[in-house]
């Protein structure tokens, strides 16, 4: 091919949001504390809502990489996050509704973090809500860092788009050529 | 300084990459004792490493899984403190912000401009075919005698005739996977099949072919062509083969794919280290080509260092009966420049004694147009190889009299290239932004974020149009005087431009990708990034519109084959000035022609060491 110029990041806005961002952010999660498992399903039900998928394809039953724990950490490295996780524990079994009330927030550092974990279970990476919170930019904007390896694997943007993240196939050769799989197997 | 007394070599060859990798397994084979000096890193003995480091960036970019590390903090490493560095995409960004393009502390490569030369390359084991897409078409026979159409550029000294049985053999030690019933447009012909069966179209291909029958795109001297798609010849396995794996369309081909179903040479520096006879020296530079008072070669000055940032370890001189420069067609110029044998060769090595001081000079790239459109149905990219058809019965005719020929790649990636998605659109949406031009600016979750972003990303894709650039002499690689790197050898300075044939080729491409985009009923995007440097003002002299270009990653054309005058190297790629030394690879290209380059070097490569095991070394 034409190999080379791809993906490239037009840096404008680029350099300057992603130093904002490593300045105000709160770095990486350290030790995180040990999880309880409750909280983190929580978390996850309420994902569920935010992103338009289902629990048991964010969690499933059987989950060897349990990337659901590496976007717990990251969002609650947030000071928002304990407020943001107070409204789904007000009313667990709805998290439709907590949902709502976090991406239509009157606090404007819950309705971003909210917008952060969203971006998080599709991309795999994270954009602190500061960074979210800056006026429009022109050219694409860099995240702050991969949350993990098997996050960048697991990325549901790709399977909204009803294909696979870029470098992770577990697909069949030729399988290009056929229709995929509706959009309701991969995210229902 | 005297040659170390390591062994004596019957070939010293500089560069593992593609050109290198062949030239040594081809010796190897027939028995010849092989040096190959490699700048950078060997393979790493995790063989998750380069992965690994794709998976965990931010920026993946064609250079993202390779060293020398691209960030240091959040700024780009200072190309002066690395001890082997290479350029990267992230290095064309506008004077002052992220990335400036001229600025020495970002940029390996010294540019001067007019305009940027867009394009990069890796220094490690394999080179950088490491990170290439894999299309591995032929050149049309007419590629080799443009001077019958225009003056600007030469005729090659060798014809398609001359090629084509090491097209064939460069197929089959790569591993090309193609029909040639596909492949016998514009005088292509073969004499014996392709190795592997073609890879299988995508979606997008099928959409974009299905809308071509009866397209009429006027006013670019292809009124009567009978556009269609044609499925890509591509170095990558349909079949088992080499012992590596069948394509399972990880759709990453470029930067890395996950299980080498993509031909890599690395492939191929294996086989020739198994031969017995190929020695191969990792993070060793070459600094200077020794030439004696005979004027051939009598060895090649190297340097070991310790790390990207390392301490030197070693100096030396190795000697061989024949010298193989393998650099790519920035770094080998830059070493036959650097060479002045304590000032017995001011001008450098190989820069031909009669005055006309060729090397360096011609250097070209194929300038890409990017288009970018929505489907008005799915065509589900992000799947498959990242290119499996293009169309390219539009690369000759006689238009080339006026204006360069382009050859079109459809891409599989959805928006990837253009605009960096799947992400920028995710955080349009999310986000209430417009970076894509497809947000409605109001943020989404849900069931209706997950609706809008499949309806956008399902409708994606994008064309990319190679255009033949003409050979300019005064697009060249010179050495810096003021830029050098760790190891105190100065950085290449590059002085490029875009002639108006070039450009009267961008603008047909713009044409044609509308045309085509509007008879398949899509709806494009094609847009100015902004403060985009590698863009110009069309026509000419006017204000009416502005055109980008990226690099399609291909160098060419500094040290060119042709006849004695005017030319570095002979149709062998051997060396007008020292009959000892032979500099290879897309550098001796007269022309950077309508195909890319891999397959046309594999095929060079191939001839030149058959030439040299039989006739030099016997």
């Amino acid at each position: 091919m034409t190999d080379v110029t791809r993906r490239k990041i037009f840096g404008a806005a680029a350099g300057t949001l992603a130093g904002a961002a490593a300045a105000t952010a709160t770095a990486q999660p350290a030790q995180p504390a040990p999880r309880d498992p409750a909280d983190v399903n929580l978390f996850v039900s309420l994902s569920a809502a935010l992103t338009g998928i289902a629990e048991a394809k964010l969690a499933p039953p059987v989950d060897p990489v349990q990337v659901k724990n590496d976007y717990y950490d990251q969002a609650k490295s947030d000071p928002s996050f304990v407020a943001l996780m107070q409204i789904i524990r007000a009313d667990p079994s709805n998290p439709a509704a907590a949902a709502d009330k976090v991406m239509n927030n009157a606090d404007a550092k819950i309705k971003f973090l909210g917008r952060s974990i969203i971006l998080a279970w599709y991309l795999g990476a994270w954009y602190p809500p500061v960074v979210l919170q800056q006026p429009a930019p022109n050219s694409p904007v860099p995240p702050l860092k991969v949350i993990s390896s098997a996050a960048y694997t697991q990325a549901w943007a790709y399977r909204v788009a009803q294909a696979h993240p870029m470098g992770y196939s577990e697909l069949r050769f030729g399988y290009w050529s056929d229709e995929p799989l509706r959009l309701t197997d991969f995210v229902a | 300084m005297c040659a170390d007394k390591v062994g004596s070599y019957d070939a010293v060859i500089v560069g593992s990459g593609v050109s290198g990798a062949l030239i040594a397994k081809v010796l190897g084979q027939a028995k010849k004792k092989v040096l190959l000096l490699e700048a950078g890193e060997k393979l790493p003995p995790n063989i998750n490493a380069y992965m690994d480091r794709f998976l965990m960036t931010t920026a993946k970019v064609p250079e993202s899984p390779y060293p020398p590390e691209l960030f240091t903090g959040n700024k780009l490493t200072d190309p002066g403190t690395i001890n082997a560095g290479r350029p990267t995409v992230l290095s064309l960004g506008a004077n002052g912000k992220f990335g400036d393009w001229q600025d020495p502390k970002q940029s390996y490569l010294i540019q001067k401009g007019p305009l940027p030369f867009a394009s990069t390359y890796e220094r490690l084991n394999g080179g950088t075919c490491r990170h290439w897409l894999g299309t591995s078409l032929r050149f049309v026979p007419r590629d080799f005698e443009m001077n019958k159409y225009a003056d600007s550029f030469p005729n090659w000294p060798i014809g398609y005739a001359d090629l084509e049985r090491w097209y064939g053999d460069a197929e089959r030690e790569i591993g090309v996977a193609a029909d040639a019933e596909d492949q016998n447009y514009l005088g292509i012909t073969f004499s014996r099949p392709y190795p592997m069966p073609k890879i299988p179209p995508s979606r997008v291909d099928m959409a974009v072919d299905k809308a071509l029958p009866g397209l009429k795109i006027p006013g670019i001297g292809l009124d009567d062509l009978d556009w269609k798609v044609s499925n890509t010849p591509a170095a990558r396995n349909s079949q088992p083969y080499q012992e590596r794996r069948v394509c399972a369309g990880n759709t990453n081909c470029i930067p890395i794919c996950p299980i080498q179903a993509k031909y890599d040479p690395s492939v191929t520096l294996a086989d020739a280290t198994r031969t017995g006879n190929v020695e191969i020296w990792y993070r060793c530079v070459a600094s200077n080509v020794a030439v004696d008072g005979s004027g051939r070669v009598s060895g090649i000055d190297y340097i070991v260092y310790d790390g990207d940032t390392g301490p030197v370890v070693r100096r030396g001189r190795v000697s061989a009966k024949v010298y193989i420069l393998a650099g790519n067609a920035i770094e080998t110029p830059r070493l036959l420049l650097m060479s002045k044998n304590e000032g017995r060769t001011p001008r450098g090595v190989a820069n031909r004694r009669d005055g006309s001081g060729v090397i360096g000079k011609y250097l070209m790239d194929h300038p890409l147009y990017l288009a970018w459109a929505l489907a008005p149905e799915p065509v589900w990219g992000y799947r498959g190889p990242l290119s499996t058809g293009g169309i390219e019965v539009c690369r000759d005719g006689d238009f080339r009299k006026d204006r360069a020929a382009f050859r079109i790649e459809i891409g599989n990636e959805g928006w990837n290239f253009p605009i960096q998605d799947p992400d920028t659109t995710t955080v349009d949406l999310v986000n209430g932004w417009n970076v894509s031009k497809t947000g409605s600016g109001e943020p989404l979750f849900g069931a209706a974020l997950v609706k809008e972003l499949n309806d956008k990303l399902s409708r994606q894709f994008r064309l990319g149009f190679l255009i033949e650039q003409t050979p300019d002499a005064t697009n060249a690689v010179t050495l810096s005087s003021t830029a050098k790197d760790r190891l105190g050898l100065p950085r290449p300075e590059i002085t490029y431009d875009l002639s108006d044939y070039t450009k009267r080729g961008l603008a047909a491409a713009k044409t044609a990708a509308s045309a085509i985009f509007k008879a398949m009923n899509a709806q494009e995007f094609t847009g100015l990034h902004p403060d985009n440097p590698s863009s110009f003002f069309w026509p000419s002299g006017q204000k009416k519109e502005r055109i980008e270009y990226f690099g399609a990653g291909h160098i060419v054309g500094t040290h060119r084959m042709g006849p004695r005058a005017d030319s570095a190297v002979d149709d062998m790629q051997r060396s007008w000035d020292h009959d000892n030394l032979y500099l290879v690879g897309s550098g001796s290209f007269p022309t950077v022609a309508t195909g890319n380059p891999t397959l046309t070097i594999a095929a060079l490569c191939l001839r030149t060491a058959d030439h040299i095991a039989r006739n030099v070394l016997k």
